[in-house]
């Protein structure tokens, strides 16, 4: 009997370790991405995370997964720190240039982009240079005050990254647990196959002793 | 469904005077107006058949049936509070960029146009101007896009926070 699981994945109890394992995979690593951002990027983090497990076992691979969703989080936090301060530096061009109307406002915005990446047209270039020296500003002047202007929400954004390391903390450290229960069981096992084989050559050596 | 932008200012004092909903219907749709992500709600992990499948591949492991279905509850909640997460980070809150964009000064005579037909008072002008100008001050705080979807997602952290930790407990537990 299959089970639905999340994003229409079917796993049925009845299939073998390795189908489900396969079957888990996606359920567990379901890359929701952004429109912008490759799959393939994300996919070839999850495998060298991967290729470092000694053990994959389904529940190590899940919370590999995991840990693998949370560094891209930090990628993309990271990048919003950046636009973060764009849209601040944006903000203060269009007060600066007393153009506070929909229409400048986001003509602006988009032409301070294009500049900021350096792909702006000349008459783009041209506006950006023309609302800075009638504020009498540089743009590394207005990126300080940008930064000032988006303070609050920066730290807001360094929290989220904080919060993504702990959890890869808390991650890490259940992947260990697990390698060291297995390890654990492993050695258990192979101590008890000693002991019994040490048990049964003494077995065999007292059995020759005994006087016929 | 178009917007009419002169109406906007009055159509929001309007409201301001509105006592809310008075059907049950409209008190039962309007008791749902803050649920944003519904992870304040308790769903019940361990019938689903998600929950079922997952403790079956856990038992694998060798751990015990209890920490299996632990383990399977606690990843079935990250995964919820982490989809929820990628939800709000995706769909911040819309710009309403007529009341960022405007000029409050300029739309006094709108204004007083707009509320003279009523025998409104000067103060009444001032009033809704004074109303207007603080719904853009909260409009303009809130910052464009990335600004939103940051501070939506901040919220968000202490779900983020206890839904690892209660994964974390249940794997390590034996």
């Amino acid at each position: 009997m299959p089970y639905n699981v999340h994003f229409g994945i079917y796993v049925d109890v009845a299939m073998p370790v390795e189908d489900k394992f396969k079957s888990l995979l996606p359920f567990l690593s379901s890359p929701k991405l952004l429109p912008n951002e490759s799959e393939a990027g994300f996919q070839s983090g999850l495998q060298s995370l991967l290729s470092e497990l000694a053990n994959p076992s389904p529940l190590a691979v899940a919370l590999v997964s995991q840990l693998n969703e949370c560094l891209w989080w930090i990628k993309r936090h990271t990048v919003d720190k950046e636009l973060l301060l764009h849209e601040a530096m944006a903000r203060l061009l269009s007060k600066a240039g007393s153009n506070w109307m929909a229409s400048g406002n986001s003509k602006l915005s988009v032409a301070l982009e294009h500049y900021l990446e350096g792909s702006a047209h000349k008459d783009e270039a041209a506006l950006i240079e023309q609302t800075l020296t009638g504020a009498n500003l540089t743009l590394s002047d207005l990126r300080v005050r940008a930064f000032k202007d988006a303070a609050r929400h920066i730290k807001m954004v360094d929290d989220l990254i904080h919060r993504q390391h702990q959890t890869m903390r808390h991650l890490q450290r259940s992947i260990d647990s697990i390698d060291y229960k297995s390890r654990l069981l492993k050695r258990m096992d192979l101590e008890l196959a000693a002991l019994e084989s040490k048990q049964s050559a003494k077995g065999v050596l007292s059995l020759d002793d005994k006087p016929s | 469904m178009t917007i009419n932008h002169r109406r906007s200012p009055t159509n929001r004092c309007n409201a301001l005077k509105s006592t809310g909903p008075r059907s049950v219907a409209g008190k039962r749709a309007s008791s749902q107006n803050s649920r944003k992500h519904g992870l304040n709600s308790a769903p019940d992990f361990e019938s689903s058949s998600e929950c079922r499948a997952l403790i079956d591949l856990i038992a694998e492991e060798g751990l015990s049936a209890f920490a299996c279905a632990d383990i399977a509850t606690g990843l079935l909640n990250y995964r919820r509070v982490m989809d929820a997460y990628y939800d709000t980070y995706s769909s911040p809150e819309p710009i309403d960029e007529f009341l960022r964009d405007a000029n409050v000064k300029a739309s006094n005579p709108i204004f007083s146009e707009l509320l003279s037909p009523s025998g409104s008072e000067p103060q009444d002008v001032r009033d809704m101007a004074a109303f207007f100008a603080s719904m853009q001050r909260q409009e303009r705080r809130k910052g464009g896009p990335v600004s939103r979807r940051s501070a939506d997602n901040h919220k968000l952290i202490r779900y983020q926070r206890n839904a690892i930790a209660r994964l974390s407990r249940a794997v390590r537990q034996d």
